[in-house]
């Protein structure tokens, strides 16, 4: 039977625009503008889904796309909202959470075990033995799954962006769209927000009077003049997903996360209907007052031949009117309270004949065919309790219509408070930042018009506060008309089954068992019986789950208090936060160079840098033939990634003795010097040397890693010294080679003709400005490789050209490039530590043998008192060199433990194979007792397999530096 | 995301700072005992109430200290380093080190 | 030195993009990319490489009065940009630090004066055209590009002519400076020139939404012109 209701109802579906698609392969047709839920319904399917843990047939329930009862399986994603989800062309829903088929599922014979599925099951059940957890976990995990995740689908693009609004209206309801009015003032950009499709809010579907128009009038009116105003954006489809600090507001439409700073922040969020808690209220035809009231008007359905409505407030009326007007039969109005109030609508309704009894409740619903057929309805004797009384009535439809709960979510992310008061059932809100507002059914306004009022008098309030408007402040809107909420709509079964949380099929027993359990705590109930940790995260629980606690424990609904809501409010697609992010990528200006050389690249931090040239499946061949060919001919390495930081003024060098461990002052002009960096705990954090081009100028390198922390810091320094210099990073300015090896020289000397090359004049740590094929260039000597080296600093544009020459002039000599992978060999057969590598978080310089790096005689030094502490005591640890003398023993990997007996003594920091040496070679901590050269130790190499290795005085290779200073 | 107002650049989103640490002066190295040096290096004050902080302004590298309150996560001002630091600064010397 | 002609670390992204160069002082920069659509392309919304443009900085207590001494006219307060006669555009970064950037058409005179001369007393040269690329965004919809990629609000209303920002953009450290082409709005964009490449390719990703892509400077040039 199609349930599709005449114009006008139907205001989001265009009839002219039908549209195919199918659900659990059977094949439907909607309209456009149908939500999957909307568009099923039309063809009188309700049932949707099946619960998480019992397996229970699930439709439709708020229409809103608040609840999990509507979470369906589409291709490209799973856990989508179906009433929230529009229909597309030959889209293919399923259902999910079944074993067979969604009418028939196997699974559902679950429920009958319920009373094995005890609150906190799994934290009894598993606990112990060990091990239970991991046996179970597979099957529980199909049974209690959501969703499932296509791993074949190519990832759409998501991607981020920043907006910038004086005020954000978040809720387009009538406070919204009133608030956002008031606030666009001249001048005040004013954005209006609403994951509904359409503004308006209840203004769209909900019924303010007895005749059914002003809803819409009203709408109409204030829809005119916010087209009209320029300085209001909207945003439809876009859900507010959390507060955050300084009004920051993460917004989610489509496929884009908008980041979105407000200097004013007006809620109208409204209100979320509540469930009456009763023997099978979950059922399919169940289903909130105000989601029978979107289907009508929003989609033209009728939600049901023949209605029953429960209600605890006038809305059930109004609602009874909508549904008489679709022609749907309404065969009873089951009024909780004793006494309703008369208002116009009751009146209309008592005038059209429609049953009301006052005074009962439904005890509980019957279902046929997965769907509701029927309730039991009989009289309240007290609170929570009915009579025996009971009186069958057949229905298709139940509307609930008990209460509300503010959607409090983003007010108590920003530190708001929710109260609650017993005697009224009403909710208060308090405690909002200064930026913030807090207008309508979300602060408990019920009456129309207070709601509009309080609009007005928060914007107002917002555009004074940001100098727009100097607008006299209404009084406070006073809480006027009979609160919507019934105090307890909750009605305990014999049976069970009276559903408080449907995402995680809790009942009133579970609820209340969890405090007999020990937990009498609002939070301990949550964490315990997973009430309120679903999809909904206690959108329709935190409510009756709390007046459960309060109840069980003897105490207040307002001294139990609700859970805290956390972001975000909606479920995010991991694209949102995962979609286009930066990650910034550094290239030398010889990049290419190495690319073409055929270098397998790797990315050190953001630098890419070449790891060596030559085929991935022979890397321990390429790098042995470039170390050999660094010790014999000559190499040539990019170094444009080091870090480099002039000092400059006449306190450069006072700068320089303050920062650095090493002494300046008396530095040559024209040399060298190494720079150790320690912090104020005596830690080495970095290294470099110093280049003295003048009195008044120093050149100083850095790590690449950790230059920008030594600018950073070298600056902090200084805005506490206030010497007479200033700090530049121009370590991008520059990009720079390290030529070495044996023939660095004869290389260098065809092209370098303005320096003197020869060993006395420019010897070992010397620095040099001249031209290198050309280009303005800075040269040091330097030996990190430990061969005779120059580094070559030029202008970065010029480093493909001084690349190009250096490899050209040095054919005769075999020049051949080397990558990282090359020098780090390279530099541990010379011994030369790495900081970051070599050192961790705690290495003092005595512990790594450079002692002989700081300087007693300066009045201070960063790390230097602590440094002096340090050395007065007996160092816990020695960083030496090892020699692996068995060729068969798995070679030692950084971090492997050194051990003395079974216990920890150190670990290896760096090992490698050393062609030169013809052996594994490394450098490890060890106790210092074992620092001795010609000490033995052990190492816990890879498969647990202990390693002898052989202390031995660092360098391994070239001990008398000959060769460096050739 | 809070937002930092740089005396030099003006408010701006907190990612774009660094965080600096507390802001203590340095006692004198050679009047002070160990005790009193590890409480200045080691120990942080960690106080509930306003504190001053250093923080560094990413992209400018400019460094200034701000009052923040810790229990409320309000910045109470931010101000320039200068204002604190108007001299150079000469280290102490033991004349009988030798 | 070298007579090479200065390219742009980007010059194989323009390459690969069919660009046609032109020599300008002793620099080549992408005059076009081949369409006839591109001084429509940017006044909607375009991507320009200025890195092979000449720029310097001065740096130190002493520097912006060295640098009134030699007739350079510093903007007010730090974070402005101030036009000077040559052309050129003088950023003042901080209280001691300003950023000289050159014209295209003519060439700025000023910046290689001020670079060939001895400095005063407490003033730094930096290596500004080295340390940094240099791209402009020109067009209406520059603004709500950089939205994307940038969390201080440029929108024109709010972030003036010769107004300064540093800032983040794509989360790289980046001077971003409003001067504008005539009456098109035009954001210069500098930062670490390492990163060039990636700052480009993000910056094309993010205009793809908008249609906005690459253009050379000979409609820069018009567009100026316009004015």
């Amino acid at each position: 039977m199609n349930q599709r209701l005449a114009k006008p109802y139907g205001s989001l579906i265009n009839r002219d625009q039908p549209i195919k698609f199918s659900f659990e392969g059977t094949a439907y047709q909607g309209f456009l503008g149908d939500s999957i839920a909307s568009a099923l319904a039309a063809n009188n399917q309700w049932l949707l889904s099946r619960s998480f843990k019992y397996h229970r047939p699930r439709g439709t329930l708020t229409m809103a796309g608040q609840d999990a009862n509507t979470m369906i399986q589409l291709q490209s994603n799973p856990n989508a909202l179906a009433d929230r989800e529009l229909i597309s062309e030959n889209l293919r829903v399923m259902a999910q959470n079944y074993s067979g088929s969604l009418k028939r599922d196997r699974g559902a014979l679950l429920g009958l075990f319920s009373r094995f599925l005890p609150v906190g099951f799994y934290y009894k059940a598993f606990f112990k033995p060990r091990g239970m957890w991991e046996k179970w976990a597979p099957l529980i995990r199909k049974k209690a799954g959501l969703g499932v995740i296509n791993q074949q689908l190519e990832p759409d693009y998501y991607d981020k962006q920043y907006k910038f609004f004086d005020v954000v209206v978040v809720g387009a309801g009538p406070a919204g769209l009133q608030a956002a009015l008031t606030a666009a003032v001249d001048g005040c950009e004013v954005l209006l927000v609403d994951e509904n499709p359409t503004l308006g809010g209840s203004l769209n579907y909900a019924r303010f009077d007895a005749e059914g128009l002003r809803g819409q009038q009203l709408r109409d009116q204030l829809l005119q003049q916010i087209d009209a105003n320029n300085n209001i954006t909207s945003m439809t489809d876009a859900v507010c997903n959390a507060w955050f600090a300084d009004n920051w507001l993460p917004i989610i439409r489509g496929k884009r996360l908008y980041k979105v700073r407000a200097k004013q922040v007006i809620l109208c969020t409204g209100a979320l209907e509540q469930q009456a808690v009763f023997h099978n209220n979950d059922l399919p035809g169940v289903m909130m007052s105000s989601a029978a009231q979107r289907l009508i008007h929003l989609y033209g359905i009728r939600p049901g031949s023949a209605a029953v409505i429960v209600t605890g407030n006038n809305d059930g009326y109004a609602n009874a009117l909508d549904l008489l007007d679709a022609g749907v039969q309404v065969k009873a109005i089951v009024d909780l309270r004793d006494t309703p109030t008369q208002d116009a609508i009751s009146k209309a309704i008592a005038a059209r004949g429609v049953r009301i009894l006052t005074g009962h409740a439904v005890f509980a619903a019957q279902k046929t065919n997965n769907h509701l057929s029927g309730v039991d309805i009989r009289p309240i004797t007290s609170t929570g309790i009915c009579g025996p009384q009971s009186e069958s009535i057949s229905c298709d439809l139940l509307c609930m219509a008990v209460g509300y709960t503010p959607t409090y979510q983003l007010v108590c992310q920003a530190g708001g408070q929710l109260s609650y008061d017993d005697s009224s059932a009403m909710f208060t809100l308090t405690n909002c930042p200064e930026a913030m507002q807090v207008a309508g059914s979300v602060n408990s306004h019920w009456d129309l018009d207070a709601c509009l009022a309080e609009a007005s008098r928060a914007a107002i309030l917002a555009t004074n506060a940001l100098g727009f408007t100097e607008t006299t402040i209404p009084e406070i809107i006073a809480k006027t008309g009979v609160s919507p909420n019934h105090p307890w709509p909750i009605f305990p079964h014999p049976s069970g089954k009276e559903f408080v949380d449907f995402d995680e099929d809790l009942t009133i027993a579970d609820i209340i068992n969890a405090t007999r359990d020990g937990y009498e705590h609002i939070q301990l109930v949550k964490r315990y019986s997973t009430c309120g940790m679903g999809p909904s995260q206690g959108r329709h629980s935190a409510l009756a789950a709390a007046r459960l606690v309060a109840a069980a424990t003897k105490r207040t609904v307002a001294q139990t208090g609700v859970t805290t809501a956390r972001p975000p409010f909606a479920p995010e697609q991991l694209g949102h936060s995962a979609g286009r992010s930066f990650y910034p990528a550094r290239r030398s200006n010889m990049h290419y160079r190495h690319v073409e050389a055929g270098a397998q690249m790797l990315q050190a931090g953001e630098w890419y840098r070449p790891a060596f040239y030559g085929s991935a499946n022979d890397r321990e061949a390429c790098i042995n033939n470039e170390v050999v060919n660094v010790r014999n001919n000559v190499g040539l390495v990019d170094v444009s990634t080091l870090g480099g930081i002039e000092v400059r003024g006449k306190d450069a060098g006072e700068f320089l003795n303050r920062f650095y461990t090493f002494a300046f002052l008396k530095q040559p002009v024209g040399r060298a010097r190494y720079a150790l960096l320690t912090n104020e705990a005596g830690v080495v954090i970095d290294d470099g040397v110093a280049c003295r081009f003048s009195d008044n100028h120093y050149y100083v390198t850095a790590t690449t890693g950790g230059v920008d922390r030594v600018y950073q810091s070298m600056l902090k320094w200084n805005a506490q010294w206030r010497l007479d210099i200033d700090i530049a990073n121009v370590t991008s300015a520059y990009c720079g080679v390290n030529i070495a090896g044996p023939k660095a020289r004869d290389v260098l000397i065809k092209l370098c003709l303005d320096i003197d090359l020869s060993a006395e004049a420019f010897p070992y740590m010397g620095v040099r400005e001249g031209t290198v094929a050309g280009i303005p260039a800075r040269v040091i000597r330097v030996g990190f490789v430990g061969e005779l080296g120059y580094e070559i600093h030029v202008p970065q544009h010029y480093g493909e050209a001084l690349w190009d020459a250096l490899i050209t002039a040095g054919q005769d000599q075999g020049i051949q490039p080397f990558g990282v992978e090359a020098q780090r060999v390279l530099r541990l057969e010379k011994g030369h530590i790495i900081i970051g590598q070599d050192t961790d978080a705690m290495s003092n310089p005595m512990e790594i043998q450079m002692g002989w790096a700081i300087s007693r005689k300066k009045p201070f030094f960063v790390g230097g008192r602590t440094i002096a502490e340090l050395q007065k005591k007996t160092p816990l640890r020695s960083l030496v060199g090892f020699v692996v003398d068995d060729l068969s023993a798995p070679i030692p990997l950084e971090s492997h433990l050194v051990l003395q007996g079974e216990q920890m003594s150190g670990r290896v920091t760096s090992c490698n194979y050393s062609p030169t040496l013809g052996k594994p070679i490394g450098m490890a901590y060890v106790d210092p007792l074992s620092a001795q050269a010609g000490s033995k130790i052990t190492i816990k190499s890879s498969g647990g397999v202990r390693v002898t290795a052989e202390v031995v005085a660092l360098p391994f290779y070239d001990p008398n530096t000959l060769r460096q200073e050739l | 995301m809070k937002l930092l107002t740089c005396p030099l650049n003006g408010p701006r989103n907190i990612s774009e700072f660094t965080y600096g640490g507390e802001f203590h002066l340095m006692p004198d190295q050679n009047k002070t005992d160990a005790r009193q040096w590890a409480e200045y290096v080691f120990f942080h004050d960690n106080a509930a109430g306003v504190v001053t902080e250093w923080w560094c302004h990413t992209a400018s590298t400019f460094w200034f200290l701000a009052e923040r309150n810790t229990i409320t996560d309000q910045v109470i001002r931010t101000f320039e380093a200068s204002e604190v630091f108007s001299q150079r600064k000469a280290f102490s010397v033991i004349e009988d080190q030798a | 030195m070298t007579t090479l002609l200065r390219r742009s670390q980007l010059s194989r992204r323009h390459i690969a993009l069919g660009a046609e160069f032109e020599q300008i002082g002793d620099t080549l920069l992408v005059s076009n990319y081949g369409s006839s659509e591109e001084i429509a392309q940017a006044k909607s919304l375009a991507l320009i490489d200025l890195s092979t443009l000449p720029r310097t900085g001065f740096k130190g207590a002493g520097a912006t009065t060295w640098a009134t001494s030699q007739g350079v006219k510093i903007p007010e307060r730090p974070n402005l940009a101030l036009l000077q006669k040559d052309q050129s555009l003088v950023v003042r970064l901080s209280y001691h630090e300003l950023l000289i950037l050159s014209n295209i058409d003519p060439l700025s005179t000023q910046i290689e004066r001020l670079d060939s001369m001895a400095v005063g007393p407490q003033t730094y040269t930096l290596p500004r055209a080295d340390s940094h690329c240099w791209l402009a965004v020109t067009g209406s919809q520059a603004a709500e590009m950089f939205s994307k990629v940038c969390g201080v609000d440029l929108r024109p209303h709010k972030f003036a002519n010769n107004a300064v920002a540093q800032t983040s953009v794509a989360k790289a450290s980046a001077i971003v400076v409003r001067h504008d082409l005539g009456t098109t709005h035009c954001f210069y964009v500098l930062t670490d020139v390492s990163a060039a490449e990636f700052l480009w390719d993000c910056l094309i990703d993010a205009m793809l939404e908008y249609d906005g892509g690459p253009v050379g400077v000979a409609s820069m040039r018009e567009l100026a012109a316009e004015g």
